[in-house]
């Protein structure tokens, strides 16, 4: 045994798995140092800006490109009809759809891609774009998904009217994209209809955007002499986006080179292939110059990834003492014109069937309905895995109803419903098995922490006070998350199965570069994915260099999102290492003229058994291993690549308690208390998941309390700026609390089940729950997000709360 | 964005003067605070420009203008606009009826009922305001057409025989021609009426 301190001074060294090591990436970007997309300028490069319909429904009668052709600067002016050539004015989306990349002869929603400027700068173009002369026929809109499948609904998508199907299974109408069906419906209906207790909610998840700081971008870049096209750009999933280049262009994939550079956040935004990028291409692929093209904030909210826009409909049945028996979900999908929502192949409303959540339900069923409409096309998950918010906001919004109407606390009625430790793996109605959890001591230790017992006691005593100013609520969310899309065999996009992949090369002194599928947007993983190397090697993470995104470099992935990186690629990362360490071994026996079974690992050495003087270093090994000193028959080197398709999903938890006052004249939510606790299994580096919490929580007030995408009746954008859109800052935000238990994945490589997304996925129904609280003592079981003042304001009056 | 208004302006005319004055789409136009007929494609169908200037934009709609029915019995004429701006960033259109209604010899009532309906950027940015920019223009427009009906009138006056003193009156009148319409809505000017405007609203809604 060597001395216990030297032990922890060599441990510490390594800043491996459990260490608070400050991100990496972060030295470059607060000196402005961060290579982002508009960043890049390439010479001769021009600039594309993209003319947009000010309709939301028209027939486009002509167009007009003479007056921008004979403005100073602008090169050309490129509209569907000069698309069509190379047969790339429609694109395939990843939905199964297809979508307009300029319009072909309609547009069906407002700020759609019409035409595209090409200027030797970015001022010309714009100046070119407002010299596109379109004549438009306006055509009427729909707005309301309610009215989609109307008997005289207007036709938004003539291209596909007699099209059968888009994708997944049959239509009923030509407004209509499809119908998902999981569960069994007559199991539920029969829980239903002996259930002493039932209730029933409507739901809405409104349409909101991820808005990201920096918005949607590319440089498309090809050269006519090699046939190289290189493109850089805001993505998410840059090796599938390379894919989909390919299938688009014709060009060889091995030609096609995409890189991510610094992504400025993405949300899932960055997700898809947008027609920007397409048509951007297509210019550098017809004039041989680079072409950059970089959205503005309009164009960002009003046309990129919405998220959302789900009309639900909750139901549940429990038996007297609220134990439920039965759940009935459905909801009313708005996917926009297109329906280029992202979902896997085989799951159209993606895990929206995760809606059980946290908790035992013997019967259940869940349908979505998708329907078009003349709104922008997308669907994108927002911070969540897809449809997962969708589905954990509607039963943790429905937990309080049926707490409400069976007349028990919020917190018991979780209690009474929860899968038990010892019930795991458990298998839910709808057929996804919950790997681990531990539920009950999650909301034990938040309700202690808190002191539930004497912020019920104070409340109540607030709502027997009169003229009390203020009401007082309490939201609890005990959220069950599913990430780490996914196993091949479920999980795939385009048929390209959503595991992923991690290179690892070891050098003669120990330095390590290793190359990911994923494509990092700030989520830390040139810090994180080091310290699960330095644990599983024994070499410090400062040595080792995290790169991802550019496709010419990095093994094939998925990339990032659904908090799929440390659950799939952080597994890859250390198959990757494991492999390398096995080999690492084999040299070390080999030196050390021993067996390998003698040998055994000490942080960051292999000691032979009972003779603690003999021993091996990494850093020896990663020398001797690029010399002749190795084993008969063996190769040189230390590199190993591995592909990771996950056996399961992974599924962090948390518990989450809110407490807010609602000014009843005002209608104004002030947040005095959010404490979460979070259980993302092993922890790789408590400060980047505490960044990562602070960051869901964030973007989950911003949901709950302000963003929102409006439309008015003509299919009008009332809300595609920062001045209408919210985006929360220090000054709205409130004080996160965080707190932690781990329970660690039994079938992940080193225990880990991501994290980023489970704050944004539990905090909307915990602000919700909180707030709709405070006006349960007085019949209210519903609001609709946003909980803005106005709109709870309305909820004040009209119970006459605001009268003096 | 959809914008019903309803107004009725006192017109110092005839119910026939005001009534013919209406049927002259092109002189209406004129009145309208930086609107222009551009082209007459025939009896009923007009072609023409607005131009408004919000703050830093200029916006020109370009567009149609159709009689869709004039029917002189109840001096009513009913008209479709449609236009784009010339940056093709908003479009919008405008159902309006307009009546017009005797009140005396020589004054009367021009009604009007009308459904603006805004899209794109102006509806975007400039919806919350529509309302009370529509009234104002209106306003602006009421004061023009009402000055031209005057003038019409006096001149139909005048080539009637009349006594000496309204001729001299007739005079007076056309003699300085009236101010010729804006060419382009004054933003400040027009920005500070409708602060006026709602401001007034507040109160009276208090005192209501």
């Amino acid at each position: 045994m060597g001395d216990m301190s030297e032990l922890k001074e060599r441990e510490d060294k390594l800043q491996g798995v459990g260490s608070s090591l400050p991100r990496k990436e972060d030295a470059r970007f607060i000196r402005g140092q961060g290579s982002y997309v508009d960043d890049i300028k390439l010479p001769g490069m021009l600039f594309g800006a993209v003319v947009r319909s000010p309709y939301a429904h028209a027939r486009i009668k002509s167009i007009d490109k003479s007056k921008a052709l004979a403005a100073p600067g602008v090169v050309a002016v490129l509209t569907a009809d000069d698309l069509k050539p190379v047969n790339l004015h429609w694109m395939p989306t990843l939905g199964g759809d297809v979508q307009a990349v300029l319009a072909d002869k309609k547009v069906c929603f407002q700020y759609q891609e019409v035409a595209m400027v090409l200027g030797t700068d970015r001022y010309a173009a714009y100046d070119g774009a407002a010299l596109v002369e379109v004549d438009y026929e306006e055509l009427p809109a729909i707005v309301d998904p309610k009215q989609s499948m109307a008997a005289d609904a207007p036709v938004i998508r003539e291209d596909i009217q007699e099209k059968k199907e888009v994708g997944h299974g049959p239509r009923t109408h030509p407004n209509h994209i499809f119908t998902w069906e999981a569960g069994d419906k007559a199991a539920a209906d029969v829980a239903f209809a002996s259930a002493p207790v039932t209730v029933r909610e409507e739901i809405l998840n409104p349409r909101v955007h991820p808005c990201p700081l920096e918005t949607c971008g590319c440089v498309a870049s090809f050269n006519k002499a090699t046939g190289h096209l290189t493109v850089y750009m805001t993505t998410q999933a840059p090796h599938l986006v390379r894919t989909v280049l390919a299938m688009l262009s014709g060009i060889a994939e091995s030609k096609i080179r995409v890189v991510g550079g610094d992504i400025g956040g993405g949300f899932g935004n960055k997700v898809p292939v947008y027609p920007g990028y397409v048509v951007a291409i297509v210019a550098s692929i017809v004039t041989g110059v680079p072409i950059k093209w970089i959205e503005s904030r309009i164009d960002n909210i009003s046309t990129t990834g919405f998220a959302r826009d789900y009309h639900c409909v909750g139901e549940l049945a429990a038996d007297a003492d609220g134990r439920i028996k039965g759940l009935r979900f459905t909801a009313l999908a708005d996917h926009g014109a297109f329906n280029s929502h992202v979902s896997a192949t085989k799951l159209p409303a993606g895990l929206f069937s995760i809606c059980t959540g946290s908790y035992a339900i013997p019967n259940a069923y869940a349908r979505v309905d998708a329907v078009y409409t003349n709104k922008a096309p997308g669907g994108v998950a927002y911070r969540c895995s897809l449809r997962v918010t969708e589905a954990i906001y509607l039963i943790e919004r429905m937990m309080d109803v049926l707490a409400q109407k069976v007349g028990v606390d919020k917190a018991e009625i979780r209690r009474r419903n929860f899968v038990n430790a010892e019930q795991f793996p458990y298998t839910t109605s709808f057929g996804w098995t919950l790997d681990s959890g531990a539920y009950h001591g999650a909301l034990e230790k938040v309700l202690k922490a808190v002191d539930y017992e004497g912020l019920r006691r104070e409340q109540a005593a607030r709502r027997a006070d009169p003229n009390s100013p203020t009401l007082m609520g309490i939201g609890l969310s005990t959220f069950t998350e599913i990430v780490g899309a996914g196993p091949t065999k479920v999980c795939d996009i385009l048929g390209i199965g959503l595991f992923d992949s991690c290179e690892i090369r070891v050098h003669p002194t120990g330095g390590v570069i290793a190359r990911l599928g994923t494509m990092t947007q700030g989520q830390g993983h040139a810090t994180t994915y080091a310290q699960i190397i330095a644990t599983e090697l024994g070499l410090p993470a400062s040595d080792i260099v995290v790169e991802e995104g550019d496709t010419d470099k990095a093994p094939y992935g998925a990339g990032t999102w659904g908090s799929r990186s440390t659950p799939v690629s952080g597994a890859a990362t250390a198959q990757a290492a494991r492999k390398i360490k096995e080999k690492a071994k084999q040299i070390a026996a080999h030196l050390l003229e021993v067996g390998e079974g003698d040998l055994e690992w000490e942080i960051d050495r292999f000691k032979v058994r009972g003779n603690p003087g003999q021993a091996k270093t990494m850093k020896e090994i990663c020398m001797a291993a690029h010399t002749s000193n190795i084993p008969a028959g063996m190769e040189q080197g230390l590199n190993a690549v591995s592909y990771y398709d996950p056996p399961n999903l992974t599924f962090p938890f948390g518990a989450y308690l809110c407490v807010v006052d609602v000014d009843r004249y005002t209608g104004e939510v002030k947040v005095r208390r959010f404490y979460a606790l979070d259980d993302c299994g092993t922890r790789i580096n408590p400060m980047v998941i505490e960044g990562q919490i602070h960051g869901g929580l964030t973007e989950a007030f911003a949901v709950a309390m302000g963003q929102q995408i409006p439309f008015d009746e003509n299919g009008n954008h009332l809300g595609n700026s920062l001045m209408d859109y919210f985006l929360p800052t220090a000054v709205e935000t409130p004080v996160w609390e965080t707190d932690h238990t781990v329970t660690p994945c039994p079938h992940h490589p080193i225990g880990a089940k991501g994290v980023a997304e489970s704050p944004h996925v539990g905090g909307i129904p915990c602000f919700s729950n909180a707030v709709i609280d405070a006006f349960a003592h007085l019949g209210v079981t519903h609001m609709d997000m946003p909980h803005s003042a106005w709109r709870v304001w309305q909820q004040c009056h009209a119970l006459g709360l605001d009268r003096r | 964005m959809k914008v019903s208004l309803e107004k009725a302006y006192p017109v110092p005319a005839s119910a026939d003067t005001t009534w013919s004055l209406l049927q002259d789409i092109e002189a209406v136009a004129g009145c309208m605070p930086g609107a222009r007929i551009s082209e007459r494609v025939d009896d009923r169908h007009y072609k023409g420009t607005v131009a408004v200037r919000f703050g830093p934009a200029n916006m020109t709609f370009r567009g149609e203008v159709e009689v869709v029915s004039v029917e002189p019995p109840g001096r009513t004429l009913r008209l479709i606009g449609k236009g784009t701006d010339t940056t093709g960033g908003s479009g919008a259109s405008m159902d309006l009826t307009a009546r017009v209604e005797p009140l005396s010899v020589d004054s009367s009532n021009l009604v009007g009922t009308s459904e603006v309906s805004m899209s794109g950027k102006a509806a975007t940015f400039g919806g919350r305001l529509a309302v009370p920019v529509a009234e104002q223009i209106l306003q602006q427009f009421a004061a023009n057409f009402a000055a031209k009906a005057k003038e019409r009138q006096l001149a139909a006056a005048a080539s009637a025989p009349a006594a000496e003193g309204t001729r001299a009156e007739v005079a007076a009148a056309t003699a300085p021609t009236p101010a010729p319409p804006e060419k382009q809505l004054n933003a400040l000017a027009l920005l500070w009426s409708v602060i006026k405007a709602t401001v007034r609203s507040w109160f009276s809604t208090r005192k209501a």
